[in-house]
Order: structure tokens, then C-alpha cells, then sequence
């Protein structure tokens, strides 16, 4: 491995020039193609070809000399205790920040980066700059080394007169889980295909309009065709559509889970997890226990059949744009997730404690807004037809399974150092968190819960907040001052 | 209860927040409170009369007394509510945190830990730059959700809190 001198000026892997070109070619076509569109449709231009020749390679000409240029005018270094990224040459820009400030970093790796075998490297803030420290091409090794590097904050430059590495003895990766093609193949189809179904169905309509707004008149004719034949069909169709909706649901979820988890490796190292997956798209993301604010779990009826469940690290928002940043494992077993848990929590120490759930009257509310409401609503319309009003019946009892089946999940644990929620309707969710990670705490009470002495509360991380609906009220208010309490006293940093 | 006793060792005597020693706001906060809903219904009727003036052929009248009336009760109630919930705000700065709570019909208390908050932030919009009041927020890393906003405090009051607030920052860091 070559040896990296970070206090020195350095410029990415010279197969950054390809894809600074590549870059300028995809903006280029971004910014000019409506106008070639506009040339092509009126053919007589093309009468000149030799003009269209010269400027075609006068783009190619400008487009390789801003390559280079932006090549030699991008550096990175570290002078004192902060990492400086220079770029641009006709407005040049100097991105500095405190090595302290780094919340993390990361590297991606899209299929050109593939091919070139070079990966792009993020690095997130906590302050406001963002998007724009990426650094896009460095050779794989070099990457890996820069981001331990940065990682491992100021300590590493400190001790640079002694040239090598002071470094605590590298600690072995331990594999945690691996998701083999069969696993991708079970997290597919227990995605939630319902939510599929509605995203494709949103994005075929969308399709449908702007088709319609183009051959306007031929759509009429087809859809007024394809509504005659809907109508004049048997329910044989109509479950034929549904069916033939669930299949392209479910292979569209299939082709997302393996273009995203593909060769999914979550790992760890010291006091830090590093998750590596991706098909066209490799990302390789390293995540320190510390940083996590709220770790959550979820299984559904098909994962359960499969024993799998789906975790999320959640981890502070950053920047401007407030993005909750998470990443997350799916097609865990009870084994990793129980790792998992002890590695973040330690001993679990919530599981002997008493589930506390939510006041009976938390499902009043939810039946009298998903089934009342409408139905109250929609009461005009309703004896119109005998159909409407069995629908409407179906509707009242459904709301209530429904909002029965949340209540049911509704419950939470709470020891003096950490809580876990649970909730769900079909899916079961849980969400757990270390106490200390709270930011502030909110008590709500409507007139209607204040007459039944309830109240729910919400508990505020970085990364989200938790809720607690429908509680007891004198225990929501224990809970409440011993929460402020806990985090008033606590020396820890929630970061 | 038994089930929490259980779990939660409670330390003897937490301090409770009391609802009744929570700071007002200041009265003339309520001014701008009622500007904002005339404001509101000056933009709600203004819309009205253009569409009126728009749309061919009058409207029988017994629509537009209809609409009017319900505008005229809206008023009302939401100003009714407004004087009702005033008494309601207030904000309660104790050793280790600063509180806020508002709301009549949804009673909402919130509470910072001073060791949690990343910045604060004094604002004057135009009518409070005329009654010579200020606003203050506080930012914590926990997002919108968590940010607390105190309005109608007395300018020099709310420099005074933010200059109390910035050292207790500096404290923890």
C-alpha cells in the first residue's frame, strides 16, 4: 500500500479525468437537449453537416479541457486540525472543516466507478457544507485508507513526526451477516407489496397522463374501449388484473432488493459497524455505535414465516437538509438482531420488564377517525344504493380490526436507561433507544384525554422521535420529569 | 402504576413542573395574534369578492349570506379561542432546562435540557418590532420536531434569555 501523506496536497486517482469527462457530457446533454430535439425535429438542418461536425468536436475539445482542468485544481489535504478540499478554476472554492465536525464518511461506487475500478468518497457534517465534499475518484485502497483515516479524527495527524502509523493494533472485521441470493430472494417477497403496488400504479397514471396529453384522441378511443370491456367483463378480469398487479409488484420488489442489497456484508470492527452492498451502485457505509440514535426493528406475516426481520440504524440528522441518515439490514435472524442489540445496549435488561400499553380509549380514537369519520361523512351518499351501504358496513368493521390490531401492538418498556416501543398493524415494529440520546420531551393532553386522566408523550432523538400515546397521565408526567432528569444529569455525548 | 414502579427506579422527590408558576407572555402579544387573524380574513374575503367579481351571473343571495355567516362565526370563534388559550402560553426557565406550554383544547408542554441545545436565535418580525417584542428560538439537533419557539416576550427580555441560554451552552461544551 502506498504510503499517505495527508498534509501534503493530494489530487484523486488520475481516473478522475474519465469521469470528470463523462460528468461534463451528462450536463451538457441535460442543458442541450431540448434544442437538439428542436433540430432534429426540423430535419432541413442536418442539409449542413459539416457545421454540425466542427461544433460537435469544439464541445469535445472544450469538454476535455475543462476535465483537466478541474483535475489539477482539485485537492485535499489536512492542515492542523481540519480537512481542506480545493476545487474549480475560474471560481475556485476551498471547503474547509473541523476533522472533529466529520459525522462520517463514506464511499459509493456507481457502475462507471466499477469498471474503473475507483471509488467516490462522502464525507457528511454536521455542519451545513454537505453534498459538496465528495471526492469522486480514488483508487480502492487509498480510499479505505483515507476514510479510517477521517474517521479516526484528529489523533491520527497529531503524531506526525513519528511518519508511521502510532496506530492501536488493527482489530480483526468480524462478519455479522451476509445475505446470500436466497435471502434476497425471501426479503423480495415479504416486502410490502401493497406500497409497491400503489408506487407503480402512481407512476402508471402519471405515464398514462402525459401519454394522454400527447395522442389525446387515440387515448379517448382506447380507454372508452378498455372501460366498455371493463364493464362488460366478468369478475374473471378484474381478479385476473389483481393477480397480474400482486406478480408485477412482487418481481418489482425482487429486482429492487437485489439491485440494492446485492452482495449485502454488514461487519464489525472496534466499536463501529461497516455495511457493504450494492449491484450497480456499491456503497460501503461505516457506522459508530455512538452515532446511533435509535435502533429499530420490524418483521411482517411473510417475514415471519421466513424468520427474518428488518433493522434500521438510525442515525443523527445532518445538515442543512435534515435528512435522517439510516441504513439498514434486512433478512436479519433472531440471532444477528440479538447480537446486534447487546452489542448497542448490552445486556437486555428490558426483557423482564412489564409491557405498559396503551389506554383502551387510544382505540376509540383511532376507530372514530379511520371508521366514524368517513362513514359519517360519506352518509348523504349512502342509501343512494344497497351496495354503498354494505361497503360501508365492511368499511365500519374493518377500521375496527384495524385499529384493534394497533392497540394490541401499542406498548412500551422503560428501565432507568433505556425504552422500547413497539407498534405496528401488520407489520410489528419496535424501536429502541439509550435514554441519554433524548433532546427534549413533549406532553400532550387533549380536553377529551384530560376527562380520562390520560396523556401521551413524545421523546425527541436526532435521528426522530418516538410517541407514546395514551397513557396513564400521573405516570406520563413520573415519566416525563424522570426523563429530563436523566438527561440533565448524564455526562455521556448523545454524538 | 405498579407495572412502572417497577421498572423505573424513581429517584425520591423529582422535581415536578408546575403549571401554575409558568411565566405569560406578554399582553401585548395577543395584538398580534388578533392582526394575524385579521390579516387571514382580509386575504379569505378579498379572495371571495375577486371570485364574485370573476364568475358571471350573481349568486343567490341566500349563498352569500351563508358564506358570510360562517365567516362572521369563524371569526368569532377562532378569536374566542385565541383570548381563551393566551393564559395557556408561557414559559418556565428552571436550574437545568427551559419549558414552554400552550394550547387549550390540545395542552402541549415541551421541555429542553439546556446540556441539549445547539444555538439560539432571537427574532423581530415587523408588527413585533412595533410593540417592542422579540421571539426567541432555541435549536436542538433533534430537528423541527424538538425546536422550541417562544413568542411575545418583551424585547429585552428575550435578549436577556438568550444571553443566559448562550452561557449555559458554553457550559456544556
Amino acid at each position: 500500500m502506498n504510503k499517505m501523506d495527508l498534509t501534503k496536497p493530494t489530487r484523486q486517482s488520475v481516473k478522475g479525468l474519465a469521469l470528470i469527462f463523462i460528468q461534463g457530457i451528462r450536463q451538457s446533454v441535460r442543458m442541450f437537449w431540448p434544442l437538439v430535439l428542436m433540430l432534429v425535429i426540423q430535419k432541413e438542418i442536418f442539409a449542413n453537416n459539416l457545421i454540425w461536425l466542427f461544433i460537435g468536436i469544439a464541445i469535445f475539445i472544450l469538454l476535455i479541457i475543462h476535465s483537466i482542468l478541474f483535475y489539477l485544481n482539485f485537492y485535499f489535504y489536512v492542515s492542523g486540525e481540519e480537512f481542506i478540499l480545493k476545487k474549480g478554476y475560474f471560481r475556485k472554492k476551498i471547503l474547509t472543516i473541523p476533522l472533529d465536525r466529520i459525522q462520517s464518511v463514506n464511499t459509493k461506487q456507481n457502475l462507471i466507478q466499477q469498471l474503473l475500478n475507483v471509488e467516490s468518497l462522502e464525507i457528511d457534517t454536521a455542519g451545513s457544507a454537505g453534498k459538496e465534499l465528495k471526492i469522486h475518484a480514488l483508487e480502492k485502497a487509498f480510499a479505505a485508507e483515507l476514510q479510517n483515516k477521517l474517521r479516526s479524527g484528529k489523533a491520527n495527524f497529531k503524531s506526525k513526526d513519528s511518519n508511521d502509523e502510532v496506530q492501536l493494533p488493527e482489530t480483526e472485521e468480524e462478519l455479522i451477516l451476509k445475505l446470500e441470493p436466497v435471502d434476497l430472494l425471501k426479503i423480495g417477497i415479504s416486502q410490502n407489496h401493497f406500497r409497491t403496488a400503489l408506487i407503480i400504479v402512481a407512476f402508471g397514471f402519471q405515464i398514462f397522463q402525459k401519454v394522454e396529453e400527447v395522442f389525446k384522441e387515440k387515448a379517448e378511443e382506447y380507454s372508452g374501449e378498455f372501460f366498455s370491456f371493463m364493464s362488460n367483463s366478468s369478475w374473471a378480469i378484474v381478479l385476473f388484473l389483481l393477480i397480474f398487479f400482486l406478480i408485477v409488484s412482487i418481481l418489482f420488489s425482487l429486482f429492487r432488493t437485489v439491485f440494492k442489497y446485492f452482495d449485502f456484508k454488514l461487519l464489525k470492527k472496534g466499536n463501529a459497524y461497516r455495511v457493504e452492498a450494492g449491484l450497480l451502485n456499491k456503497r460501503n457505509v461505516i457506522i459508530p455505535y455512538n452515532k446511533i440514535q435509535e435502533l429499530n426493528w420490524e418483521t411482517g406475516p411473510i417475514k415471519k414465516r421466513f424468520g427474518i426481520y428488518n433493522l434500521v440504524f438510525k442515525q443523527a440528522v445532518s445538515g442543512q437538509n435534515r435528512k435522517v441518515q439510516l441504513v439498514d439490514a434486512p433478512g436479519c435472524l433472531t440471532q444477528h438482531l440479538e447480537t446486534l442489540k447487546t452489542d448497542l445496549f448490552g445486556e437486555d435488561k428490558l426483557s423482564e420488564i412489564n409491557r405498559i400499553y396503551s389506554n383502551n380509549y387510544y382505540f376509540r380514537r383511532l376507530w372514530f377517525l379511520s371508521g366514524w369519520m368517513p362513514v359519517i361523512f360519506t352518509a348523504p351518499f349512502l342509501y343512494t344504493e344497497i351496495i354503498y351501504l354494505l361497503a360501508a358496513f365492511l368499511w365500519f368493521l374493518g377500521s375496527a380490526g384495524f385499529s384493534l390490531l394497533i392497540l394490541k401492538k401499542r406498548y412500551f418498556k422503560i428501565n432507568n436507561d433505556q425504552i422500547r416501543i413497539s407498534k405496528g398493524a401488520i407489520a410489528h415494529k419496535w424501536k429502541q433507544m439509550e435514554l441519554f440520546k433524548i433532546q427534549s420531551v413533549e406532553f400532550r393532553q387533549t380536553i377529551f384525554q384530560k376527562r380520562r386522566s390520560l396523556a401521551s408523550l413524545s421523546l425527541m432523538n436526532a435521528s426522530g422521535s418516538m410517541t407514546i400515546p395514551y397513557i396513564d397521565e400521573t405516570m406520563a408526567k413520573e415519566i416525563y420529569n424522570y426523563l429530563l432528569y436523566h438527561t440533565e444529569i448524564s455526562e455521556k455525548s448523545w454524538m | 402504576m405498579e407495572n412502572f414502579s417497577n421498572s423505573i427506579l424513581i429517584p425520591e422527590n423529582l422535581p415536578e413542573i408546575e403549571r401554575k408558576t409558568f411565566n405569560p407572555l406578554d399582553k401585548k402579544y395577543l395584538k398580534i395574534l388578533f392582526i394575524r387573524i385579521i390579516i387571514f380574513f382580509l386575504v379569505l374575503a378579498g379572495a371571495f369578492t375577486t371570485f364574485l367579481i370573476i364568475s358571471e351571473g350573481k349568486p343567490p343571495t341566500y349563498i352569500l349570506s351563508i358564506v358570510i355567516s360562517v365567516l362572521v362565526f369563524l371569526i368569532a370563534f377562532i378569536s374566542i379561542l385565541t383570548v381563551l388559550e393566551f393564559p395557556r402560553r408561557g414559559y418556565l426557565l428552571r436550574e437545568k432546562d427551559l419549558s414552554y406550554q400552550k394550547g387549550l383544547i390540545t395542552y402541549k408542554l415541551i421541555s429542553v435540557p439546556f446540556n441539549r441545545i445547539q444555538h439560539v436565535e432571537v427574532n423581530q418580525g415587523v408588527f413585533e418590532k412595533i410593540l417592542k417584542l422579540s421571539s426567541v428560538k432555541i435549536f436542538t439537533a433533534g430537528g423541527q420536531a424538538s425546536d422550541l419557539s417562544i413568542h411575545g416576550l418583551p424585547a429585552e427580555i428575550a435578549q436577556n434569555l438568550k444571553a443566559f441560554l448562550s452561557e449555559k451552552i458554553s457550559e456544556h461544551e
